[in-house]
């Protein structure tokens, strides 16, 4: 019986990380190799497409890319989490928020964004955000700001209301608690927002696509940029360095941190 | 005591009510007006009030439809296979798992992966030269399917979408089984029930609510689908993979037909106000 579990979970990890296998796999092949040889071997590695990527900058600047998604992500984490905390803080504390405004923040997890996009779009033209970061970071922001909120909710509701009494008597205000008291207290939970959301923001696309042309394209939209490369088809090896490059960060803040999101996770989609 | 004073709650509060106010209140007032407004890039800030057209314009519009019933097949199918498979594997490899914690990682990688980036990896792992799954099929049958034409082409996405989501139905399901009470399981041990007896009587019912739960977030994820499809297929194959948030980014990008696009986004916007509502009645009443 244990014999098959480990069959099983052989088969389901190498089936769902498929694309990652062979797209790593041909980021080591040289487009020589590339042409007579797609299977799953490699006969002679190479770090050449790693190479053209970061060296060849003149016509696909990934370092651009790359730096805009960075950007980008920290503005849509970051104020996303200091939207959240102040109200994660009063809708644990106090009964306002917690019929209304969480319940709404949650259920926004379920709305199609693409609803707001073209309003969004004509907003962010007038207020000249298109094509910039920080307009990028400002939708980032609403993507990341459910599962923000429950997850402080949470952590800050398991927080003994003992602690914020006994600060107050001492003479501390509400947002001394806050910062002083509670802030420490849930570390865990807003690292794990952070990575989270920064996870997210990252991977995010439809905005990406439909704010930004140039100068703010994040690296899920640069990406698709090699595809349509050269005339003559697509460099696949290329491209594959390319895709590693972009899903590196994410993966390994991922990986980095699976027990905590794996736990958040489980908890934003249940408990919300 | 309370701690934090009313005045205090209402400043608390207000930097994020004001931001979503800004962000998606404004956008949505916005979509109202235009969805009954002839509008078009020129007139975008004097749109002149129309009716009704934009909606009788998208009702009629055999594309809406088709991208409805694309984005309803591949939300239901996909949640199915997804919560199913998910429940096995989460069943099935708990005893593997509970022991050694880092089995955890590499399932839950794909979670990790951009979705569209996941699309274009599929481009080359199915790719006619370039790619594995085509040269291996060649090299053992003779012959490889066009994974991504007009026949093939949605049944491909279903597998590419359930193979990077299922990770997220098993990581539900597997938090959902090992919090089942251990005492609870003992007690039905000793009274001689069979480890399916208890599965299907005490365990699954326990996680029901779960179920239900990812269920539901896999197929309005599936519905609303964009990032993967876009990536692999640009919503290729004769239209045949137009979700309804490709439509809605066609009509607005691709065709300029503002009014369109908007009249469709408040489509879907009721829509999915009407699954929330229903989700949020049925988790009243079953006490989620």
């Amino acid at each position: 019986m244990n014999a098959l579990r480990w069959i099983v979970f052989a088969v389901a990890a190498l089936a769902m990380n498929f694309p990652i296998i062979v797209t790593l796999v041909t980021s080591f092949k040289s487009a020589r190799e590339l042409s007579v040889n797609p299977g799953l071997w490699i006969n002679q590695p190479t770090l050449e497409n790693y190479l053209r990527v970061l060296t060849q900058t003149d016509r696909f600047n990934i370092y651009s890319y790359l730096w805009n998604s960075t950007v980008a992500s920290f503005i849509g984490t970051g104020l996303a989490i200091l939207l959240a905390f102040p109200a994660a803080y009063v809708i644990a504390r106090s009964e306002a928020g917690k019929r209304t405004l969480l319940p709404i923040v949650v259920n926004l997890r379920a709305v199609p964004l693409i609803i707001f996009a073209i309003p969004l779009y004509m907003m962010y033209q007038w207020l000249g955000l298109l094509d910039t970061r920080l307009g990028l970071g400002l939708i980032l922001t609403i993507v990341n700001t459910p599962l923000a909120l429950v997850i402080l909710v949470n952590a800050i509701s398991d927080v003994p209301l003992e602690l914020d009494e006994a600060a107050k008597v001492d003479g501390a205000n509400s947002w001394r608690i806050m910062i002083s008291i509670i802030r420490p207290v849930v570390r865990p939970a807003l690292v794990t927002t952070f990575i989270f959301g920064f996870i997210t923001a990252w991977n995010e696309f439809l905005f990406g696509l439909m704010l930004t042309t140039n100068k703010a394209v994040p690296m899920t939209v640069g990406a698709s940029f090699f595809f349509a490369a050269s005339g003559g088809g697509v460099q696949w090896g290329t491209a594959s360095a390319v895709m590693m490059l972009g899903a590196l960060p994410p993966v390994f803040l991922g990986l980095l941190m699976y027990r905590q999101i794996s736990g958040s996770m489980a908890a934003g989609a249940v408990k919300g | 005591m309370a701690i934090v004073k009313r005045a205090e709650e209402r400043a608390y509060l207000t930097p994020l009510v004001g931001f979503l106010l800004l962000f998606l209140g404004f956008p949505a007032i916005v979509n109202l007006i235009y969805s009954v407004s002839t509008v078009s890039f020129q007139t975008l800030r004097s749109p002149s009030l129309s009716g009704f057209g934009n909606y009788l314009t998208v009702l009629a519009d055999h594309g809406f439809w088709q991208a409805i019933s694309f984005s309803m097949r591949f939300g239901i199918l996909t949640a199915l296979v997804e919560c199913l498979l998910g429940l096995f594997l989460a069943i099935f490899l708990a005893p593997l798992l509970s022991k050694r914690a880092a089995l955890m990682a590499p399932l839950m990688l794909p979670l990790m992966v951009a979705p569209a980036m996941i699309g274009l990896m599929y481009r080359l792992v199915l790719h006619e030269f370039a790619g594995p799954v085509p040269y291996y099929l060649f090299e053992w049958f003779g012959d490889s399917p066009a994974f991504l034409d007009i026949n093939h082409a949605f049944w491909t996405l279903t597998v590419v979408e359930t193979l990077q989501w299922t990770p997220f139905a098993f990581l539900l399901f597997y938090m959902a089984y090992v919090a089942v009470p251990l005492d609870v399981r003992e007690a039905a041990s000793l009274d001689g029930a069979s480890g399916l007896k208890i599965l299907w009587w005490i365990e699954l019912p326990l996680m029901l609510p779960t179920l239900v739960i990812a269920f539901f977030i896999r197929f309005i994820d599936g519905f609303r689908v964009f990032d993967n499809v876009y990536a692999l297929t640009g919503s290729g194959a004769g239209g045949s993979t137009t979700s309804l948030s490709i439509y809605i980014y066609q009509a607005f990008f691709k065709e300029g037909a503002i009014g369109k696009a908007v009249a469709a986004s408040v489509i879907l916007f009721l829509a999915s106000l009407a699954v929330l509502y229903g989700l949020n009645w049925l988790a009243g009443r079953r006490r989620l």
